[in-house]
């Protein structure tokens, strides 16, 4: 089972605590061995000296007996052995009482001195040097030792403080870690507490922002940015209802009237006819705008787009020859111009959907004899560019913008005649931005307007 | 009879379908009764017999116990979906063809309704003119029927050599008029709604165009090519739903 603390600071503790106990181990591990070490480099030297010493001090007797000169052993703590070549023990320290100092067998002992770690009995640890030594032409080894009690006893000391104090360290950092995270992490929880809060009606509210350089700072101004174009889809979407019900309403409006109307008309067919025809009128007006409504809809999801190489000014035809009558109609010329050899990989239902309503609107806004004027082009970038330019009024700034929302109408009146419920340019737009494209708009006021759509080049392929 | 018309492989066809030996049997499976009653009434008009169902059960049921020559069918029913009932219905190998019925304009919809064995569709709203095209076409299936001459009262169409002649005058048409003008002839005393125009000679599959605007231009240009130098009018407009040719007024 994996257990997984369920708070960041928790866990950033934990981490943190992790860390420092293993940095500590291998603190006092360290600590411990370099004490050790530098404690038997200590007694070997000692022990080194005490040997010289006891050198000078032996004496053989007249008798053959070896014996110690001085003061004795006692003092100096040291204790001392000494062996002839065949393994016969001829002296030893009293302070052994008898025992002696073990290790390896005398007699084996290399001529060259060894230095042996032994214990005595009564589990006092001695350090031993041995080493080959003539006195009066005799070859003996003689054995000199140190206690290691007093070391071993000053190492433990150490470790037990060092160990005792681990814990009571680790705990001190692991408050001291909780707290420092808490308080990092405490306008983060502020932020969550603001956002939980936040609903459809208080969108409109920001998270602070407590230091804008930092990283919970920068995370809270991404915050905001999100939540401003959550806010600004939001009043998008409740425009488009009420302007999608006040579209519903008229034809139904209409719809309703007409027929209560005709029948209080009574055993009149022609009117009846007549009234039947004016609804199915409304009820056609209705189909198309819920249809269109239904693009807009999947357009809202990312369309699959079926793309390919396409020769954009054929595209271009195809749609001007579609809508030319509409032209032809109103004495109006519509010209294409452009390189033959502008291609782009684009969905062409979808961009010719686009195509059909900017012309249409440049149809329905120049005048009679007008002309709408429609060039393909490769533009600086090398992204193709197609701009259909019409005679028309023009646009004006203010309404620039915002020509391309949903049911949005610059003449209220004069559209509604035309039967569009102001959804073409949506449309339009949309199409283009499923290419990844865009759409400029430039007017002069009384001059025409151009609208530009531009296509990446790379619309065919997804960057990376 | 003024409105006969010569059908080179299977002749002369009687307004009211028949079936050679009895009239043609359509089931309409659809919950929606004010829907289903219109669609019954409209049908029997044109000379079918239609039996409703209006669960996917009854549906299901009525299609185990009786024969028929067509099924109308929504896909969104209370009970067993259209699309169950259709996959039993194909799972039985039957052959009878599908109209499916769907309110949901999604792709996926259709796709997945021609592919559980449909074998055509309509996306309500729809105008009854259409479904009783999108009927005829569906029994006529598999009976190839190569029109050489159309012809109301004084006017004729020459198909394959895509003349037209008006009483003793020849008529200059362009070609998407003189689709416009054959695909009215065929369907002449019947009503075409823009939708069918729009989808039969526009090859447009896209409502939301201003392809109304271009079918309705280009029936004026018709009549003035058609009518207008003569008494008798011969394209009619059905306000509200569309158009029609025959000899008379509307």
């Amino acid at each position: 089972m994996h257990l997984r603390p369920r708070h960041v600071r928790t866990r950033l503790t934990l981490w943190y605590l992790g860390v420092l106990s293993g940095v500590l181990a291998l603190y006092i591990g360290s600590t411990l061995a370099f004490l050790s070490l530098s404690q038997r480099r200590e007694l070997d030297r000692r022990l080194h000296a005490e040997f010289e010493t006891v050198e000078d001090l032996l004496v053989a007797a007249p008798d053959g007996v070896i014996r110690m000169g001085g003061h004795g052993d006692e003092e100096s703590g040291r204790l001392v052995e000494v062996w002839s070549a065949d393994g016969g023990l001829l002296y030893g320290s009293e302070a052994l009482h008898g025992e002696t100092l073990g290790g390896p067998a005398p007699s084996r002992v290399p001529m060259k001195e060894s230095l042996d770690s032994v214990m005595l009995a009564d589990k006092t640890p001695l350090r031993v040097l041995s080493r080959a030594h003539q006195v009066a032409g005799r070859d003996l080894v003689v054995r000199v030792a140190l206690s290691e009690e007093r070391q071993r006893h000053e190492w433990r000391e150490l470790m037990l403080g060092l160990l005792f104090g681990l814990p009571l360290a680790i705990a001190i950092a692991g408050l001291g870690g909780h707290w420092l995270a808490q308080r990092v992490l405490r306008p983060l929880d502020r932020m969550a507490k603001h956002a939980e809060r936040l609903t459809a009606e208080n969108l409109g509210e920001r998270l602070p922002v407590e230091n804008r350089d930092d990283e919970l700072g920068h995370l809270a101004r991404v915050f905001n940015l999100s939540l401003a174009r959550i806010e600004g889809s939001f009043a998008q979407l409740r425009r488009f209802t009420a302007d999608a019900s006040h579209e519903l309403r008229t034809p139904l409006t209409a719809i309703r009237t007409v027929g209560e109307v005709a029948l209080q008309d009574p055993q009149n067919p022609d009117r009846y006819r007549e009234a039947i025809g004016s609804m199915l009128e409304e009820v056609d007006r209705l189909s198309r705008l819920v249809g269109s409504l239904l693009v807009l809809s999947r357009a809202d999801a990312v369309p699959a787009l079926r793309r390919q190489d396409l020769c954009l000014i054929d595209l271009v035809k195809n749609a001007a020859s579609l809508l030319e009558v509409l032209a032809d109609e109103k004495g109006q010329r519509i010209e294409v111009h452009g390189d033959p050899g502008v291609t782009a990989e684009v969905d062409a239902l979808i961009l010719r959907q686009a195509l059909i309503n900017l012309i249409d609107n440049a149809i329905k806004y120049s005048p009679p004899d007008g002309l709408i004027r429609i060039d393909v082009e490769r533009d600086e970038t090398s992204a193709a560019a197609i701009a259909v330019s019409d005679q028309g009024p023009g646009i004006p700034q203010a309404d620039r913008s915002r020509v391309f929302e949903r049911f949005y109408r610059i003449d209220e009146a004069r559209s509604r005649e035309d039967g569009g419920a102001g959804l073409g340019l949506s449309i339009a737009l949309w199409a283009v931005q499923a290419h990844g494209g865009r759409i400029d708009v430039q007017s002069q006021e009384g001059a025409g307007s151009t609208f530009r759509i531009v296509l990446p080049e790379t619309s065919g392929r997804p960057a990376g | 009879m003024a409105e006969d018309y010569v059908r080179i492989s299977s002749g002369w066809q009687p307004r009211a379908p028949a079936y050679y030996w009895r009239t043609v049997q359509i089931l309409i499976v659809e919950d929606e009764a004010k829907v289903a009653q219109a669609l019954k009434e409209g049908l029997e008009r044109e000379g079918y017999e239609v039996t409703l169902a209006s669960t996917g059960e009854e549906g299901y049921y009525l299609l185990g116990a009786r024969t028929f020559d067509l099924v109308v069918l929504d896909l969104m029913l209370p009970g067993r979906t259209g699309l169950e009932i259709l996959g039993t219905l194909r799972a039985r190998d039957r052959a009878i063809p599908v109209l499916i019925l769907t309110a949901r304009d999604a792709v996926e919809d259709r796709v997945a309704g021609l592919d559980t064995g449909a074998d055509d569709y309509l996306v309500k709203p729809f105008a009854f003119s259409e479904l009783a095209a999108r009927i005829r076409a569906l029994l006529r299936r598999g009976r190839t029927e190569q029109v050489s001459r159309l012809r109301v009262s004084d006017l004729e169409l020459d198909v394959p050599a895509r003349r037209v002649r008006r009483g003793d005058r020849d008529v200059e048409l362009t070609t998407r008029e003189f689709d416009l003008l054959e695909y009215l002839l065929q369907n002449r005393g019947r009503v075409v709604s823009r939708e069918m125009l729009a989808r039969d000679v526009w090859k447009e599959t896209d409502r939301a165009t201003p392809i109304d605007n271009v079918i309705d231009v280009h029936i004026a240009r018709l009549r003035r090519k058609i009518d207008d130098a003569f008494d008798s009018k011969l394209i009619h407009t059905v306000r509200g739903v569309g158009f029609i040719v025959r000899e008379g007024s509307a």
